[in-house]
């Protein structure tokens, strides 16, 4: 990969043109499109199992424990509320989850009491996968797996996407790698 | 061999079925065996049809697990696209897309089972995440080398007008076919000294400290005897002396680091010499045996320059450079560290990667918030933690509170100096970060080296306009917290702009 002559032309280029860095197109004014709204029952219908599945060990452990059955009110109230506050914490990534594909680049949003914007350029992209868990399929709907080299910390992952928008999504993305190339 | 058909999907060979039986069966043990064991043990008691129903049952369920996935395992090539399109899964369905220019390796492999059954893995690279994205089980010898060629066709055809696609044979044919020209840097046995007994003094510290740990270990098993009771060390020493021995041992421990750690860095870079070839750095260096590597400075990600203040005095310095690591992320190997160069050899070093000398550019601080966070962190919550154990803790230590005003003293100027260190340097041309208490060291990266950026906000840190940046690289991030939110949005900016308008290859 011979950079050099590259290189030295980008560094004559730039001491050429000044770049006006304020005029420059700003991430952080770019609307976000938002989830699905039928992820957030898939997100629930997955809560939902699990929470089951943990209330009832706890409740046939409690069963078995004699110990413990004097505190049952205490227990299960205890319980209701992390409930509570995972629903709530669930609700607010939910809302919070965005995505937005501009000319040369992918945005993607997320985060609970931290606001996270992960920006790929699109000629930094390895590859792009289609994923469908159980739950999403059954409600028509796909998650874009977007991979760079810089790790799993760097990958993008938009879940709650309509299959056809993703199908779509997955076009254009690899669209926008092969022009690059 | 090249008329085999990849254009329409086709599944493994048949006996895929049994090799991926073998697997499954493999991975629910692993995942089983606690149960198993415990059946094994308690064999006499447990219900016999119980025991023989369970193996039945799981073997079966395997077997239609497998057949399963063979079925749905399928893999081609789009020739329109230059496309590698593999859809696996039984009950989650996943269709995985590889541009065949974005194949770094492909692995033809044959395991155990594989080879009794008489069929080849082929396992694909991408640089894009660190598992294998794809891993064809079972597949025929001629069809895994027909597969192989075919996806690296591509390559070979980029290879031409580039050279770096593969660093194995440029590395073979460089040293076959050129002689290697004089080294141009030596690391002189002198400035390996000084780097041997002013640096790794926490590593050295804690592999003896587990050392010493595990040699009384093994005196107690012996012996029975505890070498470390309290009482022990009463006996042999006055009251009065408790202090001066103290001492002696913290001395004889420190000289003990030193040496260790100064015998470690000569056996390692005994006669370190670095020389030119094709606008690559050869590196060679050790004592018992000599290893060499090649640097290619296109494939550099993060430089780092490490200096404490001792080999800031006695002008030594450790470089650590930091190439591509192809699919493999989290693979160390791939940092390669240069020691005891002084100024000058940096500079000659650094403008071969270069091709000129990275200067600082605009400085951003952290926001004083960071510093107190991180007090909090490891002084607030642990002393919290010591008021409610310190009734329990002093009577059994009556010293416990000395040691811990010790430790907060300690924690605090070490704290003070990570934060007064913590800085960002940006110019148009580099990135340095700046980072460290008492080692010092200086990341330096290209922006078009990046390959993601994340900028992160706590919404209560809106309003005073503070916020964290981090950059993902091929070989790793580098994070600048709390900084000034308006001037990293506007860098961000302006590295997406420099990104996304050059062609220029990353890797």
């Amino acid at each position: 990969m011979c950079n050099k002559p590259e290189t030295t032309n980008k560094m004559q280029d730039f001491t050429n043109e000044t770049i006006d860095t304020t005029h420059l197109p700003k991430f952080e004014e770019v609307q976000f499109s938002t989830l699905h709204p039928n992820y957030w029952k898939v997100i629930l219908i997955g809560l939902g199992i699990s929470f089951l599945i943990i209330g009832a060990g706890i409740g046939i452990a409690l069963y078995f424990n004699e110990k413990f059955s004097s505190f049952i009110s205490e227990l299960s109230a205890l319980f209701v509320f992390v409930v509570l506050i995972i629903l709530f914490l669930s609700r607010i990534s939910f809302k919070k989850k965005g995505f937005a594909f501009r000319t040369h680049d992918v945005l993607f949003r997320y985060g609970i009491i931290a606001t996270n914007t992960l920006v790929i350029p699109y000629n930094r992209v390895q590859h792009v996968a289609l994923h469908e868990g159980l739950l999403s399929r059954f409600f028509g709907l796909a998650k874009i797996e977007i991979f760079t080299a810089g790790g799993s910390s760097s990958d993008i992952h938009i879940p709650g996407l309509d299959k056809e928008q993703a199908e779509n999504i997955k076009q254009l993305l690899m669209g926008k790698i092969q022009k690059q190339l | 061999m090249m008329d085999a058909n990849f254009n329409q999907p086709q599944r493994q060979s048949i006996i895929g079925i049994l090799v991926m039986f073998f697997y499954s069966l493999q991975a629910y043990i692993k995942a089983l065996w606690p149960i198993l064991v415990i059946w094994l043990f308690k064999f006499d008691e447990v219900n016999k049809i119980y025991f023989f129903g369970g193996i039945v049952s799981l073997l079966a369920i395997t077997a239609i697990v497998s057949y399963l996935k063979y079925l749905n395992f399928t893999f081609y090539i789009d020739q329109e696209n230059d496309e590698f399109i593999i859809t696996e899964g039984v009950f989650n369905k996943s269709k995985t897309t590889i541009q065949l220019n974005k194949i770094q390796q492909v692995n033809i492999n044959q395991s155990l089972i594989q080879r009794l059954a008489g069929v080849y893995e082929l396992a694909v690279d991408t640089a894009g995440s660190n598992k294998k994205e794809v891993d064809i089980k079972a597949i025929s010898r001629d069809l895994a080398l027909d597969l192989k060629t075919r996806l690296l066709a591509n390559e070979y055809n980029v290879s031409v007008d580039n050279q770096g696609a593969n660093p194995i044979n440029d590395v073979l044919t460089e040293i076959n076919t050129e002689n290697v020209e004089i080294p141009f840097i030596k690391i002189s046995f002198l400035s390996l000294l000084k780097i041997g007994i002013t640096s790794n003094y926490v590593k050295s510290f804690f592999i003896i400290l587990a050392f010493f740990i595990s040699l009384f270990d093994h005196i107690k098993q012996l012996t029975g005897k505890d070498v470390l009771e309290d009482q022990k060390i009463e006996d042999y020493v006055d009251e009065s002396n408790v202090l001066t021995v103290i001492m002696l041992l913290f001395v004889l421990f420190f000289s003990t680091v030193v040496v260790v750690n100064l015998v470690k860095t000569i056996i390692r870079y005994f006669d370190f010499k670095i020389s030119r070839q094709n606008g690559s750095l050869l590196l060679s260096y050790g004592l018992m045996n000599t290893k060499s590597t090649i640097l290619k400075p296109e494939k550099v990600q993060i430089t780092g320059i490490t200096q404490n203040f001792f080999q800031k005095k006695m002008n030594v310095l450790e470089l650590k450079i930091t190439q591509a690591t192809g699919g493999e992320v989290g693979n160390h190997k791939q940092a390669i560290e240069i020691p005891g160069c002084n100024n000058f050899e940096k500079d000659a070093i650094l403008k071969l990667i270069f091709q000129k000398i990275p200067e600082k550019g605009v400085r951003l601080k952290p926001n004083f918030r960071k510093l107190g966070f991180s007090l909090f962190l490891t002084i607030g919550l642990p002393l919290l933690g010591y008021c409610f154990l310190s009734d329990i803790l002093v009577e059994q230590f009556p010293m416990l509170d000395c040691l811990v005003v010790f430790y907060v003293l300690f924690i605090v100027v070490i704290q003070f100096f990570l934060f007064k260190n913590n800085r960002l340097y940006i110019n148009n041309d580099f990135i340095i970060l700046q980072s460290g208490a008492w080692d010092i060291t200086n990341k330096i990266i290209k922006p078009n080296k990046i390959q993601a950026i994340t900028v992160s906000q706590l919404f209560w840190h809106k309003n005073i306009n503070i916020g964290s940046l981090t950059l993902h690289t091929a070989a790793g991030d580098i994070s600048f917290q709390l900084g000034n939110f308006t001037a990293i949005k506007q860098y961000v900016n302006f590295w997406l702009y420099k990104i996304e308008t050059s062609n220029s290859n990353w890797i």
